[in-house]
């Protein structure tokens, strides 16, 4: 019953439903993204501009206005290596999503365990907590992760080797999910005190319950609505963290195609081609403002408290 | 007051040792050999092995740990690349081989530019966020709520790295309206130094407003319903004024405590703001540091960084005791 009706208020906001379809619409190209591109004849790693004659200047700039845009190459060329553009969008979303869904799941499962664990037992387990996020939340995170990526790379890395891409994948996910699970934990830890003193969970107390089984079938269930609506608005918040760091030079390396470095590279040229870092700086736009409102309106659908 | 006074500087400590123990940890242990990256690829194999002293790598991790933490309360000498000894005094956060001055030395270098830019994001953050989100709380459900809420989802939306070039393309690179953003000091021409930093100002701002806007506008109108502001109403305190000296000093709790970490995390440096827009703060120096593997650096800045945050997490702690009895008492 109740879930119905969350789902039904979910959908009379015309917002949500629309954020929801845009970022359905992103997730669905980024499945597709080999059957689209076939469909659209180009792939993402081939030097189009530098075999094609009339595509780029000898500097490397686009000779065709906005970037190079034209029917075959839709959103144009990127200067220098002349791959296409669109095609490097379509299978950037796919290594944004991987590393941020992959995350949010990492970021949830330990959150929730944390989060409840520590909410349920209080004592020396919550003064160790309440530890361990002052000091995590003092780090500079995002120093962090800039840096954590060349460290591991040295010291699992020979100098001479390519780092493999599982790896660069390992890394980031494993750096953003050992920040990104405090702020989950630290909201489930208050809603399980709360729940822990209401009376169905003393009345299984008073029936002889086993620790396990009010955690598993008391609390537990009662905390899935924070939980969703976290891992919605973490999932754009690692999307853009992911892009942040290539921006910043340590993201996913070449010849992986990534959101991040398209607008570090677009900033290189930006005053000669603005167009190369326009369309990957605005599909972030799009795709993380959809995100954003999708969160509210799952937010706004679960929780009767909020204040509207 | 007092003894939550000492209890929270004690935390602080505490927090502050474990963030220096994981830094220095992961940074210098970690990496194969530190030595030959704090040298450079240039380094002679002479140089590599005086370097491995002076870093004291001959040493076992913990008295290496040791003498860092000991360098900072007291101060130590350490060796540069040629064997120069070069003093590092109190606090002392080590010595960077690529810029050949002790890491202190080189954040104090930047941290006008770093700090400045802190004091004028600050600003937009308080006028944008807080003032859009009373506002907003006053007009709850109005078209004015709507807009705010609009505008300020936009920027919580937008990436620095993409608004900070559209913006310079647009109002500097096009149209000539501002000057290139640089830093000139502010004791030399304090309109200059304004006028060069407006743009970064206004981008970080707008960014990280969102965030205050939507907990202004929540907590002011959660506090609104408490029986004492309907007191204060009933006994003919206009509305503005109600909501301006009761209920925002109800509301304040959260807001100051997500300051207080807001401006620790400012003065840490401004990574990607510092970046778009080419000023040489305290965050380029960390991002030249890790894309040039200068780890006493890294560890430095990560240091400097932390230490902003645990020290203004409790300064905000202790204002939320000031401004609410029962946290104090507690």
């Amino acid at each position: 019953m109740a879930a119905v009706s969350k789902v039904d208020a979910f959908r009379r906001d015309r917002v949500g439903v629309v954020s929801f379809c845009v970022v359905g619409f992103f997730v669905l190209l980024a499945l597709a993204a080999p059957l689209v591109s076939a469909v659209y004849g180009k792939n993402p790693t081939e030097h189009y501009g530098q075999n094609g004659v009339g595509l780029l200047s000898p500097e490397g700039l686009p000779l065709l206005p906005n970037g190079g845009v034209s029917a075959e190459h839709w959103f144009g060329i990127e200067p220098g290596l002349g791959r296409d553009v669109l095609a490097q969008l379509l299978y950037g979303i796919r290594t944004s999503l991987l590393i941020a869904v992959t995350s949010a799941a990492v970021v949830a499962v330990v959150g929730v365990v944390v989060g409840v664990a520590v909410g349920y037992l209080s004592g020396l387990a919550d003064r160790a907590f309440t530890f361990v996020c002052n000091v995590l939340l003092a780090f500079p995170s995002l120093l962090f992760l800039l840096t954590l990526g060349p460290v591991i790379q040295t010291r699992f890395v020979a100098p001479d080797e390519n780092e493999p891409a599982w790896m660069q994948f390992a890394v980031l996910i494993l750096v953003f999910s050992a920040f990104g699970w405090v702020p989950l934990a630290m909201v489930l830890r208050t809603v399980v005190r709360s729940l822990r003193e209401r009376e169905f969970v003393e009345a299984a107390r008073a029936l002889g319950a086993s620790r396990r089984h009010i955690v598993f079938r008391e609390l537990l269930p009662n905390v899935w609505a924070p939980v969703l609506v976290h891992i919605t608005l973490t999932v754009p918040a690692m999307v853009t963290t992911e892009a942040a760091l290539s921006f910043l030079g340590v993201g996913v390396n070449e010849p992986i195609p990534d959101w991040g470095r398209m607008i570090s590279r677009g900033a290189e040229v930006f005053y000669d081609d603005p167009t190369y870092m326009v369309f990957p700086g605005a599909s972030l736009l799009v795709f993380v403002l959809a995100f954003n409102l999708l969160g509210d309106a799952v937010r706004d659908a679960l929780d009767p408290h909020t204040v509207r | 007051m007092t003894r939550y006074l000492i209890k929270r500087v004690a935390q602080a400590v505490a927090v502050l040792f474990a963030i220096t123990a994981t830094a220095f940890g992961l940074f210098y242990a970690a990496p194969s050999d530190p030595a030959l990256i704090a040298c450079g690829p240039k380094c002679t194999s002479a140089q590599l092995a005086a370097v491995r002293t002076s870093m004291g790598l001959d040493q076992p991790i913990v008295s290496q740990f040791a003498e860092y933490v000991g360098g900072i309360v007291t101060g130590r000498t350490i060796a540069d690349v040629d064997g120069t000894p070069i003093p590092c005094p109190t606090p002392c956060l080590g010595y960077s081989y690529t810029l050949h001055q002790p890491v202190l030395a080189a954040i104090e270098d930047r941290l006008p530019v770093t700090v400045s830019i802190a004091v004028g994001a600050l600003a937009v953050i308080l006028v944008l966020g807080v003032g859009s989100g009373l506002a907003a709380a006053l007009r709850r459900g109005r078209a004015t709520d709507r807009l705010l809420s609009g505008f300020n989802l936009l920027g919580a939306s937008v990436q620095i790295y993409f608004l900070g070039y559209v913006l310079q393309f647009l109002l500097v690179y096009s149209t000539g309206l501002l000057a290139p953003p640089r830093y000139v000091p502010f004791g030399d021409q304090p309109g200059q130094w304004a006028l060069g930093l407006v743009l970064p100002w206004l981008v970080l701002g707008f960014v990280n407003a969102a965030v205050y806007a939507r907990l202004t506008r929540s907590q002011m109108l959660e506090t609104m319903h408490h029986g004492y502001v309907r007191t204060a109403r009933a006994k003919g305190l206009g509305t503005l004024r109600t909501h301006l000296k009761y209920t925002a000093r109800g509301a304040a709790g959260p807001l100051v405590q997500l300051l207080g970490l807001e401006v620790g995390a400012l003065l840490g440096g401004a990574f990607i703001t510092e970046t778009v827009f080419g000023l040489g703060g305290v965050g380029k120096l960390a991002v030249d540091a890790v894309t040039g593997n200068d780890l006493p650096t890294v560890v430095g800045t990560v240091l400097v960084a932390a230490f902003f945050v645990v020290v203004f997490v409790a300064v905000a702690d202790l204002v939320v005791a000031w401004l609410d009895p029962r946290v104090r008492l507690a």
